[in-house]
């Protein structure tokens, strides 16, 4: 871990060295995990960070090899209904249950299960998202299911918020929609949300959190502003044959034609960096805050090309 | 009111926000006693995170540029005067990016105040760049 | 702008207990779900039976067959329930995976439930065929009740070619009203048994298969091994294992048709006609005994089945 916000306060989701294995494979490896109460937090990463699994061990759908989780103090493992009761999921997959169910019928359904179910509510998003009540599940398409599974998750307004690529399958115009209804949701009432999405310029301007996953390791995890104060784009002026430092782990680096001048992403205090910079032989030109999609991925490795 | 956020802008969310109610303020696009947007709608609209809003309100409400009407939402105060107040924290707020911009880019006030009568003499006739005085219309140039 | 219809939520503070449902509330929600989730089955199901009906009614109309009360314990109410599991569960719930549970119930109890719920309707379904089958006796010209006479051997005879009118004696039997709960236990029974399977496994056809295959190699080796070693009893062991699982007094038979399967066969007599000859008298006590014993394997099968599933913080 690079980077930690180390608040005080309530964590409406904490995990102590959570690891989990499939095979040989590391899904998550000593994760520790802190969502702040009412945080909305973006989690990032590429396929098979470990973003899914993660999910998966809240709910307790899996289990970890070592280490805890807890949803608002509640363990995940042994409390598993309670923290249950408390958290809207929106799973990786979609498939809906019960393919010979109408859509209503499965609302219907689910409302059984939460006491606090709002009907008028679910109505409102059902018709905002454009589900169609009568519509049989099992003929339903990926982003017909998708829209579903939000209002399955939203409409008890539970204070917890799991969801795991919601708006994937979904055109641009659903999209936007589903994001506008989020926003409208978090101003209803007190709530966290973790969200895991490879669309991070959409949640641009709703995350307040944001962590990065690197093969099942949590490389980076703090507030968005932090984020983005750490994280910067420096437009360089640098001799012919000039590096970056290797302890700079300066990435996303481009040079123009002519060689002299760089543009690079660098995490680190601006004023260390710039010096660094400097005793290496660059001139720092221009230093610009990146966006919150750039400056994530500035963890992340970059493609081999 | 129309408010559009630019996440590259180097200002946190919620200035941009107080920023772009206090330029309405100014170019007479809110007026004394206009409704605004409550937190739900305008974090709807932008998508925005509602404490983003809230934090906009708190201020602007803080300065006593809104105030809140019980059960019927958020409203410009009556005896706002955008004017001075308004103008004065809108300018500021230019003048402060401006100098850090500079000191970044290694350059001094002396260097900078100088240039800026001087693109400004420049740029003059042309609508995106000429400012609108108080008690002015805007026209078209 | 007007305010949303819904409420919007005013700032609660976290309840002391979180919001679970009650297990009333989930119970009748599973078994109404159950019940639209086997609308399907039960229209295939009903195809069948109309099918067999006509059938039936064809071959007493026709050739004058006559059914009669000792036929009613069939194989059909174990096979019922044996496959009711595999109608009820998705691949996703099998796996751990499925919309089951995320639900906020506690997951061992949660498949509980739901295996009741199925067990609910299958009840009333094999309420309809004890209704079903008592019609078709009656309309092919059969008696309804008990006492029957049975054709009994007197004495332990090859049953190969035809048989002599007199190595048989009639026999009354009068097994007792406990008889019309047959197909009920035997259904429970074998429901049980398959939900342990469908729950407890991730592939349950390859456990079937597998089983299969697996008696099919035994029975060949020991035959080998037995001529080999000239031992009978080895040869004879798979053999003797599969008597003793269906055919033993106590065995799935008892089970499924109180032993009215397999102690009767349709003979032929040397008068040319063909009668149902029985080895001996079946006795309604060990189909109770039968039903306990394997009522309380299901059971713990299912116990085991619903733990696979169960909420632990370890993998």
């Amino acid at each position: 871990m690079i980077y930690t916000d180390p608040r005080i306060g309530d964590y409406a989701v904490a995990t102590h060295g959570l690891s989990k294995r499939y095979g040989r494979e590391s899904a998550l490896h000593e994760v520790d995990l802190r969502v702040p109460e009412g945080a909305v937090y973006v989690l990032v990463g590429v396929n098979g960070a470990g973003k899914s699994t993660l999910f998966k061990v809240l709910m307790n759908l899996e289990r970890p090899d070592a280490g805890t989780a807890e949803v608002f103090g509640l363990d995940t493992g042994r409390d598993g209904p309670g923290v249950r009761a408390q958290v809207g999921y929106v799973p990786e997959r979609q498939d809906a249950p019960y393919r010979s169910m109408t859509c209503a019928r499965l609302l219907q359904h689910a409302a059984a299960f939460y006491p606090e179910w709002d009907h008028a509510y679910a109505d409102h998003l059902t018709r905002a998202l454009g589900v169609r009540p009568q519509a049989r599940i099992g003929g339903l398409s990926k982003g017909q299911t998708r829209r579903l599974q939000l209002v399955l998750a939203l409409a008890y307004r539970p204070p917890l918020l799991l969801l795991d690529e919601p708006t994937d399958g979904l055109d641009p115009v659903v999209r936007r929609r589903a994001l506008t209804l989020l926003a409208e949701h978090l101003a209803d009432a007190p709530t966290t949300v973790v969200i895991s999405t490879h669309h991070i310029d959409e949640l641009e301007s709703l995350a307040d959190h944001v962590g990065v996953l690197r093969d099942g390791h949590l490389v980076a995890q703090m507030a968005r502003e932090e984020l983005q104060r750490t994280v910067r784009s420096y437009q360089l002026e640098v001799p012919d044959g000039w590096e970056a430092p290797r302890e700079l782990q300066a990435t996303g680096l481009r040079r123009s034609s002519a060689g002299r001048d760089v543009r690079c992403t660098v995490v680190g205090d601006e004023r260390e960096v710039t010096r660094r910079l400097a005793d290496a032989g660059a001139r720092v030109r221009q230093v610009s805050k990146l966006a919150l999609e750039d400056a994530a991925l500035a963890f992340l490795p970059e493609d081999p090309s | 009111m129309l408010v559009t956020l630019d996440p590259r802008d180097e200002r946190p969310l919620y200035v941009q926000i107080v920023d772009q109610v206090r330029r309405a303020l100014l170019d007479g696009t809110l007026r004394a006693e206009d409704p605004l947007p409550s937190v739900r709608e305008l974090a709807g609209q932008l998508v925005v995170n509602p404490r983003t809003v809230s934090q906009a309100y708190r201020e602007l409400e803080g300065e006593g540029v809104i105030y809140v009407r019980r059960g019927q939402g958020t409203f410009v105060a009556p005896t706002i005067h955008p004017d001075r107040r308004e103008r004065r924290a809108l300018v500021r707020g230019v003048a402060e990016r401006a100098v850090v911009e500079a000191r970044r880019n290694g350059l001094g006030v002396d260097e900078l105040v100088p240039m800026i009568w001087e693109v400004a003499a420049e740029g003059e006739g042309s609508p995106s760049t000429s400012a609108i005085a108080p008690g002015e219309e805007e026209g078209v140039a | 702008m007007t305010a949303p219809a819904f409420r919007t939520a005013e700032r609660r503070a976290r309840p002391a207990r979180p919001p679970v449902p009650r297990l009333r509330a989930v119970l009748m929600e599973q078994i109404r779900a159950a019940g639209l989730a086997l609308r399907g089955t039960a229209l295939i199901v009903a195809a069948l039976v109309a099918l067999v009906t006509l059938v039936a009614g064809l071959q007493s109309l026709s050739m004058g067959v006559v059914r009669n009360f000792y036929e009613w314990p069939t194989l059909l109410p174990g096979l019922m329930g044996v496959l009711l599991p595999v109608a009820m569960w998705a691949r996703d719930e099998r796996s751990g995976q499925g919309y089951l549970w995320t639900l906020p119930v506690d997951r061992r109890q949660h498949a509980f439930t739901k295996v009741f719920a199925g067990w609910v309707w299958l009840m009333a379904g094999i309420a309809l065929f004890a209704l079903w089958r008592p019609v078709l006796t009656l309309a092919s010209g059969g008696s309804v009740l008990p006492p029957e006479t049975l054709h009994v051997l007197a004495s332990q005879v090859a049953l190969a070619g035809p048989l002599d009118q007199t190595t048989l004696r009639t026999v009354p039997w009068a097994p007792g009203p406990l008889i019309w709960f047959v197909p009920f236990t035997a259904a429970t029974a074998s429901y049980l048994l398959g939900s342990a399977l469908v729950l407890g496994s991730r592939r349950p056809l390859r456990w079937v298969i597998g089983t299969v295959l697996a008696y099919a190699i035994l029975s060949v080796a020991s035959d080998a091994a037995g001529a080999q070693l000239r031992v009978g009893w080895v040869a004879d062991a798979p053999g003797g294992l599969l008597h003793l699982l269906v055919e033993s007094r106590y065995g799935l038979d008892a089970l499924l048709t109180a032993r009215t399967g397999t102690l009767s066969t349709t003979m032929t007599l040397t008068t040319g006609e063909r009668a149902m000859v029985w080895r001996a008298v079946p006795d309604l006590a060990d189909w109770r005994i039968a039903t306990v014993l394997w009522t309380g394997v299901g059971l713990l099968a299912l116990w085991a089945a619903a733990s696979r599933h169960r909420e632990q913080r370890r993998a």
